[in-house]
């Protein structure tokens, strides 16, 4: 478990990647109030989510639009086919906790 | 620092001793077909002085973009997401390629170079490139879209090449104090809120230079301009509003407005004063754009010289928002200015090819109705330093 920061320290809208501590770079997200977490790295070419642009709780990879639903990892349209894993986040005492999930993408 | 050997002595005075005083020499032929001087034009006037670019209502929302040539760059005129305007050389820092290839469009909410992807923000950052979480040493800043400098005046975005731009009170508002006599005779016409009635693109096969002569004599009027000469009857005379300071050109007495038939024309514009109505005015702001100020409108031309041949003139007709809002017929009021343009142009484009005859060579003679053009060849001539060697 990791400790991401503190709840106002992402803001709705904003986004947030984390390498430190994890298997592989995770992008956190406020989409209007519920943090979500999906492996950063677009499934499609090497192109970090959290440089995307979130709508809803949907992220849009900036290289190339394909866009993954934040609650299931699932890419939505093309060029992307693969999903992207998600992590379990909470929030605890005015934190946000990362739990990352290990096992096979979703 | 170029210099070119010359044949004539460059001098700006008489091109020969034996000339009658009341002539004196236009610049030599030369000047508006060499492509070298156009080149020294790109570099040293169009890249380095304040250049009119876009009416700022263009860019309706945040992601409108237009590109323009300025000098011998392409240049991105966008709005920022904060409704800022801003501009950027159009050309991808990766390895070059150019971002916009349309003249004009919208952008969701980036830049994206169609070579490798780079995707820059509104704001020009790098935000994103395949692998660039793989090279965090790439500053976003740094590697962002190149600036250029900006300013909003008169309803027009305004851009300036050079890494430390002239004063645009000086260069801009200068040239219309030195016209008009002060500022407030062109703030008179709220020309920022007018709308946009119509607007006509001329592609002139001419050298910018011929254009701006051309607007500044009246020696051609009585010639050319029989519409205009029916509405400003002193026209006729060949002296040019342009060659007076703070003089504008009454109406004849025929005219109920600035119109092709002298039909009536629209509301005055409120701010006008009592003196500015039923009367025309003419500016030029070096380099590229010409003003015109009658009670009921305003017609701005921004110039875009492409080639020591060729330059693109944009026009726009501004008129009071109820007019353009309420859709009220403005054809006899653009007609007049219209017809008034493709008759210069028409004479600009008669006049290119004798640039390069060899009777042209040392150029030809302003008569002194004309004489107020060699001051803006002095002007060239300075600004691009080409001086006899020697
Ligand atoms: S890298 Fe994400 S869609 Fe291409
Ligand atoms: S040249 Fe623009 S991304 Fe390569
Ligand atoms: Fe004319």
């Amino acid at each position: 478990m990791i400790t991401v920061c503190r709840i106002e320290e992402l803001p709705p809208g904003e986004s947030l990647r984390i390498t430190d501590g994890v298997p592989a770079p995770i992008a956190v997200f406020n989409a209007d109030g519920t943090i979500y977490a999906v492996d950063d790295t677009c499934t499609h070419q090497d192109a970090s989510l959290a440089d995307g642009w979130l709508e809803g709780c949907f992220v849009e990879c900036p290289l190339h639009t394909a866009l993954f639903d934040l609650r299931t990892g699932m890419p939505t349209c093309a060029p992307a086919k693969t999903p992207v894993r998600t992590h379990q986040v909470s929030v605890e005492n005015g934190h946000i906790l990362l739990h990352i999930s290990v096992g096979e993408p979703a | 620092m170029t210099t070119f050997a010359s044949e004539s002595p460059n001098t700006g005075e008489a091109a020969n001793a034996d000339e009658p005083s009341s002539l004196i020499s236009t610049l030599p032929g030369d000047y508006y077909t060499d492509p070298a001087i156009f080149a020294l034009e790109q570099e040293r006037v169009f890249e380095t002085m304040w250049f009119c670019a876009v009416r700022a209502a263009d860019l309706t929302k945040p992601g409108s973009f237009r590109t323009v040539q300025v000098g011998r760059e392409s240049v991105i005129v966008s709005r920022a997401r904060d409704d800022s305007v801003k501009a950027f050389l159009n050309v991808c820092r990766h390895r070059g390629a150019r971002l916009c290839t349309d003249e004009s469009g919208e952008v969701k909410r980036a830049f994206q170079c169609p070579y490798h992807a780079w995707t820059y923000g509104l704001d020009g950052r790098l935000i994103a490139a395949p692998n660039l979480t793989s090279m965090p040493d790439i500053d976003r800043t740094e590697y962002g879209l190149s600036r250029v400098h900006v300013r909003e005046w008169l309803g027009y975005v305004w851009v300036c090449l050079a890494d430390t731009p002239p004063s645009f009170e000086e260069q801009v508002m200068g040239d219309v104090i030195d016209r008009l006599g002060d500022i407030e005779s062109i703030d008179n016409y709220a020309v920022a809120d007018l709308g946009l009635g119509r607007r006509i693109t001329y592609d002139v096969k001419a050298n910018w230079k011929l254009i701006i002569e051309n607007f500044m004599e009246c020696y051609h009027c009585a010639t050319i301009h029989p519409e205009l000469t029916e509405v400003l009857p002193e026209f006729a005379d060949g002296y040019a509003a342009q060659y007076y300071v703070g003089h504008g050109a009454v109406f004849g007495e025929q005219a109920k407005g600035f119109t092709v038939d002298g039909s009536e024309g629209f509301d005055r514009i409120p701010s006008v004063s009592a003196e500015q109505d039923r009367r025309y005015y003419a500016i030029t702001v070096r380099p590229q754009v010409f003003v015109n100020l009658v009670p009921d409108h305003v017609i701005l031309h921004r110039m875009f010289p492409l080639a020591h041949d060729r330059t693109v003139v944009e026009c726009d007709w501004l008129y009071l928002p109820h007019v353009v809002g309420s859709g009220m017929d403005v054809d006899r009021s653009v007609e007049l200015f219209h017809r008034v343009n493709q008759q210069d142009f028409d004479a600009c484009e008669r006049t290119q090819p004798g640039m390069s005859s060899r009777v042209y060579r040392k150029g030809g003679v302003l008569v002194p109705s004309e004489h107020h053009i060699g001051a803006f060849h002095a002007w060239l001539r300075e600004r691009i330093g080409r001086l006899p060697v020697g």
